[in-house]
C-alpha cells in the first residue's frame, strides 16, 4: 500500500509544479537564514578582538593620514573592486585624537611590510575611542617611572586601571546621585519660592516660610561646595599617574590612567584570552551606558528603557484585554453587535502603528498631558512637564496598539475553555463570577499570557510611533530610579529600536558607528525572538492541556 | 445560550448564595459590562478622535460682527481703511493726506493725526497700497512722495498695550522732472527695487507714463541710508492705448499698466531698466474683454483681475520654457462676482483677498480657488480690510461706519482640492500634485498634495508584492500540501517569530547593508532572478533520470531539503558572474570621452529616461517583501491546511496525482482564504513606516520607477510631525494622511475578514 502510493507520487502529473512550490518554501527560509546570520555575525564580531597588524606603506598612497610612513589597525575588509584594481584594505587605525579618522583604506600592492608585533597594545578610552600602540612606561605623580621591559608592567597596568575605575564609580555617584538629589531639592524650593511669590499678599506665615525656604537654599548650597570639591579632588587624583605609549607612526602620548577603560594585547592573547576580553565586551556592552555619542561603551540605559516602556505597556494592556475579552466571550449576546466588534477588533490590530502615533501625540500629550500640565504643573510652565513626550505617554500608546492582540488571545483562550466545565461549575453552585474567576480564568490564564508575551513582543520592537512619543538619543535619567517617586512617568527615555535609528540613521560618524547597531540589532532581535519563542512554547503546552480536556 | 442563561437562573434559585458573594457577582458583572463596553468604545474613540482633528480643516471661515463704530460723515473723501495688527486703532486714510484714527480699545476716542505730507506741496493724487503699507502722493509741481502707515505698540508696567499711530514720511521726489502736475503715482520698494510710475499731465494737456527709480545709500548701520534719484523712464510710448491703472508691485520688481481695452502691459524693473515684457488680454476670450481692476496678491509674483461682469482670475508669473522668461500667465479663475467687483483688498499674511461690490462681499483664498466666506449685506460696502493676521475683517460703509469683523479660518490652504486635486502654485508652469509642506519665507506657499505620499505608499507595496507574494504562497503551499509534517511543525513557528521581527532591524538592513551591496550588484540580482527558476527546473529534470530506487530512497515532502543547497549554490554563482552579465548587456558609451563603461548605473538612466538611486524601492520592496511573507504565509497556510481533509483523501483516491489535488481541489476551495492572507499583506506593507523610512530618499515623488525612491504616507508623518505647530494646517493634515491611512488599511482589513469568514462557513458546509 506504501510503496504504491510513493510510487504514484515519483511519477504523477506536476511533480515540476511541486518542486517549484517547494521553490517558495526553501527561498523564504534561506532568506530568513541569510539575514539572521548576518546579523548574527556581524553583531558578534563586533566584540571579538581581532588581531591587529602593523603595515608600512609609501606616505603618497594614504593622504589622509598625512605625511605617516607606518600605521596599527584591525583589518576590517579586504575586497576586491573590479578586475584590474588590486585588492583593497580597509584598517581600522583607531587613535581619532592624533589621525581625525577611524578607518584607513590602502591598496594592497602599496603595502610595502606587513606585520603583528607581539607588543601591541588596544586602550579602549573614554573619550576618542580605542587607541592602538606600543607602551613605553607608566609614570607615577612623584615621577617614578614603570618600563613597558619591566616583567610586571601589565599587572601594575591593570591594578592601576581598577583602582581608577573604582575611583570613578565613586566620581560618578557623587555627581549623579548625591549632587543630582541637590538640583531637584534646589527646584523644588525654587517652585515652592514662586508659588509663595504669586500670591497677592504676603501673611506673616508665608514670610516666615520664604526666609526658611532661603536658609534651606544657603545649605543645599553649601553642600553642594562641599561635594563639588570632594569629586574634584578625586578626579585629580584619576589623572596622577599617566601611561605613556607610542603609535606606529612614531607620535609619543601621555595618557591619564583614569581614561583607560580596559587594555589587552591582541596578538599576544590565545584564544582564550580574547574570549574572556569577548565575554567583557558583552558585559560591558549589556550593563554600562554609552559613550562617545552612543558609538562607544554600552546600552544598557536603551535596555532598561525598553524594558521599562513594555513592562509599564502590559500592567495596562493586560486587565482592560482581559476585561473587555471576558465581556465578549462571556457577557455579550451572540449578535451582530458583537460580530461587528470583534471584526473590528481585528482590524485594529492590523492597522498601522504610525496612526497610533499620531493619536497618542494629539490626544495624550497634548490633549491630556497640556491639560495636566496647566491644571497642575503651572509653575513650571512654559516647561512642560505631561505635556511633552514621555515614557507614561509611549506606554499608554503602545497599551491601546496592542489591546486588540491581547483581545483576540485572550478570547481565543476563554472559548477554549470547555463549557462542560462552566457548566459543572455553575451547576455546583457557583455564580457567575465565581465560576470566572476560579475556572474560566486559571483555565485559560496560558492563553491570556500568550497574548501578553505577543503584545510585549510587538511593543518592544515598535519604534515609529515613539519616535512621536518621547523617545530620545540620550536620556539624563532613567525612568526608574532611587529618587521620590522612583517611578519618573513623565521622563523621556531610551529604546533599542529607536537606538538602532539613530545610531544608524542620525550619527555624525555613522561608519563608526556601524558595529553598535549591529550589536544592538542582534539584541533587539534575540529579546522579541526569545519573547515569541515563549509564546509559541506556552501555546503548544496549552493545546496539549485542551487535548486532553476536550475529550 | 438562552439555554445555559436560564439554567443559570434557575441554579440561582436552588443554591442559595451568601449576600456578599451576590452583591459582589452583581458588581462585577456590571463591572466587566461596562468597563468591557468602555475599552472597546476607547479603542473605536481612535478612529473619533483623529477624524475630530481632521474635519477643521474641511471648514470654511467664521465672521462674527465685533462692533460698529462711526468714523467719518464726508465718506467721499476716503481713500482707504486700515487696521492695526491687534485690531484696536483703525485708520481712515482721507484724499487731504491727513489720517484719522479711531481707538477702539482705549478711551482716546478719535485721534486726528492731521496732514502726513507736508506743506508747500499741492496734492494731485493720492494712493494707498494695503499690502506694505505706504501711502504714495502726487503733486501739482510734478513731485512724489510716499509714507508709511505703521503702528507702534507700547507696554506699561502691567504689560498692557497700548498702540499708537507711527507714521514715517519721505521726501519729495521729482517723478515728471518737467514740473507737469501728477494725475495718479504709485511706488513700490523692494530690497533691491524701488519705483515709482505714475501719469503726469503736461501744460498741452497731453499725458505722459512716467517713472523713476529710486537709488539708497547703503549706510553702516543697516537701516539704510539717504534715498536719492536714479534712472527716470519714459513709458508713454509703449503704451498705445489709453491708460485706465497703474499698479507697481509691491517690491517694486514690475509694473502693470491696464488699458481701457482690457489689455494688460507689463513692465519688468530688471538690470536698472524698465522694459516692456508681456502684453496680454486677462479677459481675452469674453464678451467684453476690459478689465475692471488689477492689484497683487501677497508675494509679488500673482496679480488678481476682476472683469466687468464679476469675472475674477489670478495670473501668476511662471517660466515660459518658448520665450525663456518668466511670464504672466493664468493661474486661477474664480466664480464670478454677483455684483461689479468694486474694491479690491489682499490679505497680508497669506494668499487671501477681499472683493467687494456694493453689498456683497466675498472672501477669497488664492492658492485652493476657494471662497472662504461671502454674504450680502444691508448695508453698502464702500471699503474693506483683511486684518493684519488674517483675523479680522473689516468694512466701511456708505454712511461712514466701519464694521469690524472677527475672522476664524485657520486653516485656509486646506480643502479636498488641495489635498486630492491638481493645482497651479506660483511659479510652476503646469498644475500638479505637490507635496511641500514648509519653505524658507513668509509668503511660501505650503503645497498639500497627498497624491505623491499616496502613489509612493502603493508604489511600496506593489514592489513588496511582487516580490513576496509569489514566494510567500507558493511557500504556503508546499508547506501545507506537500511538506513532512515533522518539518512542517517547524516551519510554521519560524515564520510566525519572523512575522514579529521589528522593521526597524529591517530598515536598518535595508538601507545599510542591503542598498550598498545591491547598488553595484544590480545585474548580479537579475541574473539570480533568472537563474533560481532555472536551476530548479533542471533539478527537477536531473531527479526524474535518477533510477526509481534513489528517487524513493528520500521521502516526498522533503524536496525542499535537496532544492536549498542547489539554489544556494545557484545565488552564490549567479552573484559572482553578475559584472560579467553587466560587461556584456548593460554598457553605456560616455559622450565626450568616447570611453564605453560597464555600469548598470548610468545604463538604467541612458536606457529608460527614468533615474537611479542608491537607496531605491527595489530595496525597500526586498525587505518590506521580509516583513510581508510571513504574514502572507501565516494566513495562507493556515486557510490551505484547514481544508477539510475528505476533499482531498476523495482526490487522491480517485487518482489524481498530488499536485493536482493540491491545484484543482485545494486551492480553490482555499482561495478565499488566499485571497485574504494576499490582503492582510498589503495592508501590513501600506502601513509599514520603519523600512520606508530609512531605506528610501524620502523623496515625495510620482513614478513608478523601480529604481527611485518615494516618500509613504507613514514616512510622511514620522518625518514631519516633530515640525507641526499644535492644531496647525501641516498639524491636521497630517492626521488627514493618518486618517487616509487608517480608512485603507481598515477597508483592506475588513475584506479579508469578510473573506476568511466565508471560508470559515464554506469549510463547515464541506463537513
Amino acid at each position: 500500500m506504501k510503496a504504491i502510493r510513493k510510487n504514484s507520487q515519483v511519477s504523477g502529473k506536476g511533480e515540476i509544479g511541486v518542486w517549484f512550490s517547494s521553490l517558495g518554501l526553501s527561498l523564504g527560509l534561506l532568506m530568513i537564514v541569510a539575514l539572521l546570520g548576518v546579523i548574527a555575525y556581524n553583531g558578534l564580531s563586533v566584540f571579538w578582538p581581532k588581531r591587529v597588524v602593523q603595515v608600512e606603506f609609501d606616505p603618497q598612497s594614504a593622504p589622509d593620514l598625512g605625511s605617516r610612513s607606518a600605521v596599527a589597525g584591525i583589518i576590517t575588509s579586504q575586497k576586491v573592486k573590479s578586475q584590474e584594481s588590486p585588492e583593497e584594505w580597509r584598517l581600522f587605525v583607531g587613535n581619532k585624537d592624533q589621525y581625525g579618522i577611524s578607518y584607513s583604506y590602502f591598496d594592497r600592492d602599496s603595502l610595502l611590510k606587513v606585520t603583528q608585533p607581539e607588543d601591541l597594545l588596544v586602550l579602549e578610552r573614554t573619550a576618542y575611542g580605542k587607541a592602538i600602540g606600543y607602551p613605553e612606561h607608566i609614570s607615577g605623580p612623584s615621577g617614578e617611572l614603570v618600563s613597558a621591559e619591566h616583567p610586571e608592567f601589565a599587572e601594575r597596568l591593570g591594578s592601576l586601571v581598577r583602582e581608577c575605575q573604582d575611583r570613578g564609580k565613586e566620581i560618578r555617584k557623587l555627581e549623579t546621585r548625591e549632587i543630582g538629589a541637590i538640583h531637584e531639592a534646589l527646584e523644588n524650593l525654587r517652585l515652592q519660592q514662586l508659588r509663595l511669590e504669586r500670591q497677592s499678599e504676603l501673611s506673616s506665615k508665608d514670610r516666615e516660610a520664604l526666609e526658611k525656604i532661603e536658609k534651606e537654599r544657603a545649605r543645599y548650597e553649601s553642600l553642594f561646595t562641599t561635594l563639588a570639591t570632594q569629586a574634584r579632588s578625586l578626579r585629580d587624583l584619576q589623572t596622577s599617574h599617566k601611561l605613556q605609549y607610542r603609535l606606529a607612526s612614531g607620535e609619543e602620548i601621555d595618557l591619564p590612567i583614569g581614561e583607560i577603560h580596559r587594555f589587552f594585547y591582541p596578538n599576544q592573547i590565545g584564544f582564550w584570552g580574547r574570549a574572556a576580553v569577548f565575554c567583557n565586551h558583552i558585559k560591558e556592552f549589556l550593563l554600562s551606558e554609552p559613550r562617545e555619542a552612543n558609538t562607544e561603551g554600552g546600552v544598557f540605559p536603551a535596555i532598561f528603557g525598553t524594558f521599562v516602556m513594555t513592562l509599564f505597556m502590559c500592567v495596562i494592556v493586560t486587565p482592560f484585554g482581559v476585561l473587555a475579552a471576558i465581556y465578549l466571550c462571556e457577557y455579550a449576546k451572540d449578535g451582530v453587535f458583537v460580530r461587528v466588534v470583534r471584526i473590528a477588533i481585528n482590524n485594529l490590530a492590523g492597522v498601522p502603528s504610525i496612526v497610533f502615533g499620531v493619536f497618542g501625540l494629539g490626544f495624550f500629550v497634548y490633549l491630556v498631558g497640556g491639560t495636566l500640565d496647566e491644571l497642575f504643573f503651572s509653575l513650571r510652565l512654559p516647561t512642560p512637564t505631561f505635556g511633552t513626550g514621555g515614557i507614561l505617554w509611549a506606554s499608554l500608546t503602545l497599551a491601546l496598539m496592542t489591546v486588540p492582540v491581547v483581545i483576540v488571545a485572550a478570547e481565543e483562550a476563554l472559548t477554549s475553555v470547555s463549557p462542560g466545565l462552566r457548566e459543572s461549575s455553575m451547576a455546583c453552585g457557583a455564580s457567575k463570577w465565581q465560576t470566572i474567576q476560579r475556572i474560566v480564568l486559571p483555565a485559560s490564564a496560558p492563553g491570556v499570557l500568550t497574548g501578553m508575551i505577543l503584545a510585549m513582543a510587538r511593543g518592544a520592537g515598535e519604534v515609529a510611533p515613539l519616535m512621536l512619543l518621547g523617545v530620545v538619543k540620550i536620556a539624563p535619567s532613567l525612568p526608574l530610579d532611587n529618587q521620590f517617586p522612583f517611578l519618573h512617568l513623565d521622563r523621556k527615555f531610551m529604546h533599542l529600536g529607536f537606538h538602532i535609528y539613530d545610531l544608524g540613521f542620525q550619527s555624525p560618524d555613522s561608519e563608526a558607528a556601524l558595529p553598535m547597531v549591529f550589536a544592538t540589532t542582534l539584541l533587539l532581535i534575540v529579546l522579541v525572538v526569545v519573547l515569541n519563542l515563549a509564546a509559541i512554547l506556552i501555546r503548544n503546552r496549552l493545546r496539549r492541556k485542551y487535548q486532553i480536556a476536550g475529550f | 445560550m438562552k439555554n445555559q442563561s436560564q439554567s443559570h437562573h434557575r441554579t440561582l434559585e436552588r443554591f442559595q448564595v451568601s449576600r456578599r458573594i451576590g452583591w459582589f457577582d452583581r458588581f462585577m458583572n456590571h463591572f466587566i459590562v461596562v468597563g468591557g463596553l468602555m475599552v472597546i468604545a476607547a479603542v473605536m474613540g481612535i478612529f473619533v478622535f483623529i477624524f475630530l482633528q481632521v474635519a477643521p480643516l474641511f471648514h470654511g471661515a467664521e465672521v462674527k460682527l465685533l462692533s460698529r463704530h462711526k468714523l467719518t460723515d464726508t465718506v467721499d473723501s476716503v481713500v482707504a481703511v486700515d487696521l492695526d495688527e491687534w485690531g484696536e486703532l483703525p485708520v481712515l486714510i482721507q484724499k487731504d493726506g491727513s489720517l484719522r484714527y479711531r481707538d477702539l480699545k482705549g478711551d482716546r476716542g478719535i485721534i486726528e493725526n492731521g496732514q502726513v505730507f507736508q506743506a508747500g506741496e499741492t496734492l494731485s493724487s493720492i494712493h494707498y497700497n494695503s499690502l506694505n503699507r505706504l501711502l504714495v502722493a502726487g503733486s501739482n509741481s510734478g513731485r512724489f512722495a510716499y509714507a508709511k502707515v505703521g503702528y507702534r505698540p507700547e507696554y506699561d508696567s502691567l504689560s498692557v498695550r497700548t498702540v499708537h499711530p507711527d507714521v514715517t514720511r519721505s521726501d519729495w521726489f521729482d517723478l515728471s522732472g518737467k514740473g507737469e502736475r501728477i494725475l495718479f503715482v504709485d511706488y513700490g520698494e523692494g530690497d533691491s527695487n524701488k519705483l515709482a510710475v505714475g501719469i503726469c499731465l503736461d501744460s498741452e494737456g497731453y499725458r505722459h507714463v512716467r517713472a523713476v527709480s529710486l537709488e539708497q545709500d547703503l549706510s553702516l548701520f543697516g537701516e539704510g541710508g539717504k534715498i536719492s534719484l536714479g534712472a527716470r523712464f519714459d513709458l508713454t510710448e509703449a503704451i498705445d492705448q489709453a491708460i485706465q491703472q497703474i499698479d507697481v508691485a509691491p517690491d517694486g520688481g514690475l509694473v502693470l499698466i491696464v488699458a481701457e481695452n482690457g489689455e494688460v502691459f507689463v513692465f519688468f524693473n530688471q538690470g536698472g531698466k524698465l522694459e516692456l515684457g508681456q502684453r496680454f488680454e486677462p479677459f481675452g476670450d469674453l464678451p467684453d474683454r476690459r478689465v475692471g481692476g488689477a492689484d497683487f496678491l501677497l508675494g509679488d509674483t500673482s496679480a488678481v483681475f476682476t472683469g466687468w461682469e464679476g469675472e475674477n482670475r489670478v495670473y501668476s508669473l511662471s517660466l515660459d520654457r518658448d520665450k525663456g522668461k518668466r511670464l504672466y500667465a493664468r493661474t486661477k479663475e474664480f466664480e464670478p462676482m454677483p455684483e461689479l467687483p468694486e474694491g479690491y483688498f489682499p490679505g497680508v499674511r497669506n494668499n487671501s483677498f477681499l472683493l467687494v461690490g456694493n453689498h456683497h462681499a466675498s472672501l477669497r483664498f488664492s492658492t485652493t480657488e476657494s471662497i472662504r466666506w461671502q454674504r450680502n449685506f444691508e448695508f453698502e460696502i464702500i471699503r474693506g480690510l483683511i486684518g493684519e493676521k488674517y483675523d479680522r475683517l473689516g468694512f466701511l460703509d456708505r454712511t461712514g461706519t466701519f464694521h469690524l469683523f472677527h475672522l476664524r479660518d485657520p486653516h485656509p490652504q486646506a480643502g479636498l482640492r488641495a489635498f486630492l486635486g491638481k493645482v497651479r502654485y506660483e511659479g510652476q508652469a503646469e498644475p500638479d500634485y505637490v507635496w511641500q509642506s514648509t519653505g524658507g519665507t513668509d509668503d511660501f506657499e505650503p503645497k498639500l498634495s497627498l497624491v505623491p505620499l499616496i502613489i509612493g505608499s502603493l508604489k511600496g507595496t506593489l514592489y513588496a508584492m511582487l516580490f513576496a507574494a509569489p514566494i510567500a504562497l507558493l511557500g504556503a503551499l508546499y508547506t501545507s500540501q506537500f511538506l513532512h509534517p515533522k518539518w512542517r511543525d517547524h516551519v510554521k513557528p519560524t515564520m510566525e517569530i519572523m512575522a514579529s521581527l521589528p522593521s526597524v532591524v529591517l530598515g536598518f538592513m535595508a538601507a545599510l547593508w542591503l542598498a550598498p551591496l545591491l547598488d553595484t550588484r544590480v545585474p548580479s540580482l537579475l541574473l539570480v532572478l533568472l537563474g533560481v527558476p532555472c536551476a530548479t527546473l533542471a533539478c527537477n529534470w536531473c531527479w526524474g533520470q535518477l533510477p526509481h530506487r534513489v528517487r524513493t530512497s528520500i521521502p516526498a515532502g522533503l524536496e525542499f531539503l535537496l532544492l536549498s543547497p542547489i539554489i544556494l549554490i545557484t545565488c552564490i554563482l549567479c552573484w559572482k558572474a553578475g559584472p560579467l552579465a553587466e560587461e556584456i548587456l548593460f554598457v553605456v558609451t560616455n559622450p565626450e570621452t568616447g570611453e564605453r563603461v560597464a555600469d548598470f548605473r548610468l545604463w538604467w538612466p541612458e536606457f529608460t529616461g527614468a533615474t537611479y538611486t542608491q537607496r531605491n524601492s527595489l530595496v525597500v520592496g526586498f525587505m518590506m517583501g521580509f516583513a510581508v511573507i510571513p504574514v502572507i504565509f501565516s494566513i495562507a497556510e493556515d486557510s490551505l491546511s484547514n481544508v477539510p481533509k475528505s476533499l482531498r483523501s476523495g482526490s487522491l483516491a480517485l487518482g489524481a496525482s498530488r499536485w493536482q489535488t493540491a491545484v484543482n481541489i485545494v486551492l480553490p476551495t482555499a482561495s478565499p482564504g488566499i485571497i485574504s492572507a494576499l490582503l492582510i499583506g498589503i495592508s501590513r506593507a501600506l502601513g509599514e513606516t520603519m523600512i520606508v523610512v530609512m531605506a528610501t530618499g524620502n523623496t515625495p515623488l510620482k513614478d513608478f520607477n523601480i529604481f527611485s525612491g518615494m516618500r509613504a504616507l507613514s514616512a510622511n508623518i514620522v518625518v514631519e510631525f516633530p515640525q507641526a505647530p499644535f492644531q496647525g494646517t501641516l498639524y491636521r493634515t497630517l492626521f488627514l494622511g493618518a486618517l487616509t491611512l487608517f480608512i485603507m488599511t481598515f477597508i483592506i482589513n475588513t475584506m479579508a475578514e469578510v473573506l476568511r469568514q466565508h471560508l470559515r462557513n464554506r469549510y463547515k458546509a464541506v463537513r
